[in-house]
């Protein structure tokens, strides 16, 4: 009990001593947030190609079907962005945990899998510089509005293998979060005008469920489907509801190739309705690609992925393009595992262009 | 995989947990929906059941006493009395048979705390008084011995244009260079700041010391010249009292003549005027003697408590019309918070916002109260009110009124500048 449960005990701290947040992006500012990567490490190795058929990668239940030992996993990053917004220019920096993820057999068909993955990170920070005029006089101000805090999407997911080639999976989707907001004004003559500085606590609730299947229609080859529908998401302010936004109907599917003992291909894809969530927000669809070559203790990988972003200004959706490799690296005889990756993200909208560098790292114990 | 770099792996993935969030904003595109808005309103209507009380502080309690003859505007003169004078001495330590002084001379001082540095030929005149004025002691009363028992009197503005003698002989006497003029009298700038100290030699016809008085001795300062003739004298209550130092003789063992010298200060100090400072009316009060205060009570608007954030408060009160004085002359009017309303007899904070009031000059006045309105928006158990004062009280005849919230047209007001409520969470 105590080789199980230190390992697990040490990873849920790592993973809670920071909000999951995922890499933010200021496409999402007038939008619900920037949608998190249901991903581990391993899948954004590989763009997010091996996240239908990875069991760590809290985006399909049917995944977990197969792990027959208690297993948790545990995603952290570090990213630097650049923006470009034609005239000027930011370097930002954020380090986030964006998933956590446990899972082991309740019998000897089924897996329970629970964890937390980022839904919509809400973390930003603006500032803007202005001249007022006040009593007659313009006054130059600084304005400074902040946010910090994400949406988490805690889920509990239950998976069986119901034939040799087929895994089912069904999910419930709890969301919530809250986000510690600050909206800042501070004049630069501060000997006759006072800073204002109105802060808040914004919750978030909401609900959903998914659906999933694995089937292998040939020893090697792999297909992947998943479904997800989530209702509302509801923001309030002391108790008040201050905003209810719907929530999008999305689905993908992906299919890998095992075509050697030390190569794996993956591509997948998907589609997600956000077009109805609101003022700048788009459906979105997303496709990736990926392999990992060699043996299963120190595996390479790489990815490439592409698609659009759900918010952002203008009729258009912003697009994606991303490149991405890691290594994986095995430990006491297969009970634990380091996974190191390195993405790159270029974002291109109207008005901005966002490159990103990640460095990920990811635990993942079998005790 | 060693178990030391797998520590150095996470160590290096917590170690870039350092954050930098803030970017530029681009509005409106990558900006958050909400907008920082200011606003700015007169309140005319917050203002009320203001009233002024007076009596605070008397004359005799002020820390500079004025000395001024402004004809037609105001005539406020100094009054003190020094403290008793022992009348007899031992000559040998142990002995206790007493012998009486001889005194054969004084010297007065009193400090020139405040004047109009473009005062011409001003004239600073020392009177004898009657050794029982007190507090009660009115300036009618005083008439007789400021016309008839002018004791010194001395040219300060020629006192001043006097070279400054600062040889070692001096310096060592009177510890600072000092100018004096053909009468003997002695100025000295002081050490610490720019007051003037007079020193006024005086013979036994001009100070009589009366055994059966003490030696008790009471003078009167009054001034004149051909303009802006105001001064003010230190006071008890300043810490600069009017010092006398008696010169006496005594028989010594063998019965000759022995020099000595004592210091006495005063014992009580005040100025009367005339004319006095006007009753009360329905404005506004402030200063005067004895000093005048007023009350202001507010009721903060809802819109600063739910919806709003203070950014600059101010307090708008128009005077009845310009405070009669010496031109050049000003003084200080301060707000205090009111911490519990007892109305005359509030306790008060801290002053939080003063405002100088120049004399003849009947502009309107705006004092900035922003940290005080900003607590009472925040704080709604505060009593919302503040009271008026002068500083020093009762230092001076100058009052200013205010119009109050009887005078409709122009009653006081509160111009504050506000930063509405941000509304966050909508994108």
């Amino acid at each position: 009990m105590t080789r199980v449960f230190v390992p697990l005990a040490a990873l849920a701290a790592l993973a809670l001593a920071t909000p999951a947040r995922a890499q933010d992006s200021q496409f999402g500012l007038r939008g619900l947030g920037t949608p998190g990567r249901s991903e581990s490490v391993r899948a954004r190795s590989t763009g997010g190609a091996f996240a239908p058929f990875d069991a760590f990668s809290p985006l399909l239940e049917a995944s977990v079907a197969d792990v027959r030992r208690v297993s948790a996993g545990v995603t952290g990053g570090t990213s630097w962005r650049t923006l470009d917004f034609g005239s000027q220019s930011a370097s930002l920096r954020a380090s986030r945990f964006p998933a956590f993820m446990i899972a082991g057999p309740i019998s000897r068909r089924f897996v329970v899998a629970g964890g937390f993955s980022t839904y919509l990170d809400k973390s930003f920070g603006i500032t803007t510089r202005d001249t007022i005029d006040v009593r007659g006089t313009p006054e130059p101000v600084t304005d400074a509005v902040t946010s910090d805090g994400a949406v988490a999407d805690l889920r509990i997911a239950l998976a069986a293998r119901v034939h040799r080639r087929l895994a089912l999976g069904v999910s419930l989707h709890g969301l919530t979060g809250s986000t510690s907001v600050t909206a800042v004004r501070h004049f630069d003559d501060s000997s006759t005008y006072r800073t204002s500085t109105a802060r808040d606590e914004i919750a978030y609730h909401g609900l959903g469920g998914s659906a999933s299947a694995l089937f292998d229609l040939t020893s090697v080859l792999r297909l992947a489907a998943w479904v997800r529908s989530d209702k509302h998401l509801r923001a309030d302010i002391r108790g008040r509801t201050v905003a209810d936004a719907d929530l999008p109907f999305a689905y993908g599917g992906g299919v890998q190739w095992r075509p050697g003992t030390e190569a794996v291909l993956a591509a997948s894809v998907a589609w997600r309705a956000w077009g109805a969530s609101g003022l700048n927000a788009h459906d979105t669809f997303n496709w990736s690609l990926g392999t990992e070559l060699g043996s299963a203790a120190s595996p390479i990988r790489f990815g490439v992925r592409g698609g659009q972003l759900a918010f952002g200004p203008g009729p258009k959706a912003p697009t994606e393009f991303g490149i991405s490799g890691g290594i994986g690296k095995q430990f006491s005889g297969g009970r634990g595992r380091l996974d190191f990756g390195l993405e790159r993200l270029e974002r291109k909208g109207t008005g901005l262009t966002e490159r990103v560098w990640t460095f990920l790292l990811g635990f993942t114990v079998r005790p | 995989m060693t178990r030391r770099s797998i520590r150095l792996a996470l160590l290096l993935a917590l170690g870039a947990c350092t954050e930098q969030t803030t970017a530029p904003g681009v509005c409106p595109d990558f900006c958050p929906g909400g907008q920082i808005s200011v606003g700015d309103t007169i309140f005319t209507d917050v203002i009320h059941r203001d009233s002024a009380f007076s009596g605070y502080v008397e004359g005799f309690q002020g820390e500079a006493l004025p000395v001024t003859d402004l004809p037609g505007v105001v005539d406020s003169r100094a009054i003190f009395r020094m403290n008793a004078m022992f009348t007899r001495v031992t000559n040998k330590a142990g002995d206790t048979t007493t012998y009486p002084i001889t005194v054969d001379s004084a010297r007065l001082r009193f400090d020139i705390v405040h004047r109009d540095t473009n005062a011409t030929n001003l004239w600073v005149k020392l009177y004898r008084l009657p050794i029982d004025i007190d507090t009660t002691t009115t300036f009618a009363q005083l008439v007789p011995s400021f016309t008839d028992s002018v004791v010194d009197s001395v040219n300060l503005s020629a006192l001043l244009s006097e070279p400054l003698i600062f040889d070692t002989a001096t310096l060592r006497i009177w510890g600072d260079t000092i100018q004096t003029d053909s009468a003997g009298h002695i100025l000295q700038v002081g050490n610490t700041d720019s007051t003037l100290i007079l020193y006024v030699d005086l013979d036994t016809t001009q100070t009589r010391f009366v055994e059966a008085d003490s030696g008790k001795v009471a003078f009167g300062v009054r001034v004149a010249g051909d303009s802006l003739a105001s001064i003010a004298l230190g006071s008890i209550d300043g810490g600069r009292a009017a010092r006398i130092q008696w010169f006496f003789t005594y028989p010594d063992t063998a019965a000759a003549p022995k020099d000595s010298s004592a210091l006495r200060a005063a014992l009580f100090d005040s100025f009367v005027l005339n004319p006095p400072t006007p009753p009360l009316d329905s404005n506004l009060a402030v200063g005067g003697v004895p000093s005048a205060r007023s009350l202001l009570r507010f009721t903060i608007p809802e819109v600063l408590r739910d919806s709003a954030d203070v950014v600059r408060a101010t307090l708008i009160l128009v005077p009845v019309g310009p405070v009669p004085g010496a031109v050049g002359d000003s003084f200080e009017v301060v707000a205090h918070p009111v911490l519990a309303d007892l109305s005359a007899k509030s306790p008060l904070g801290g002053f939080i916002a003063k405002h100088v009031i120049h004399v003849n000059d009947a502009d309107t006045v705006r004092m900035e109260v922003t940290d005080l309105v900003r607590s009472w928006a925040q704080d709604t158990t505060a009593a919302t009110a503040l009271m008026l004062g002068q500083v020093p009280e009762a230092s001076s005849y100058s009052q200013i009124r205010f119009y109050s919230t009887r005078a409709p047209a122009f009653r006081p007001a509160l111009h504050v500048t506000y930063v509405r409520r941000y509304v966050f969470g909508s994108p």
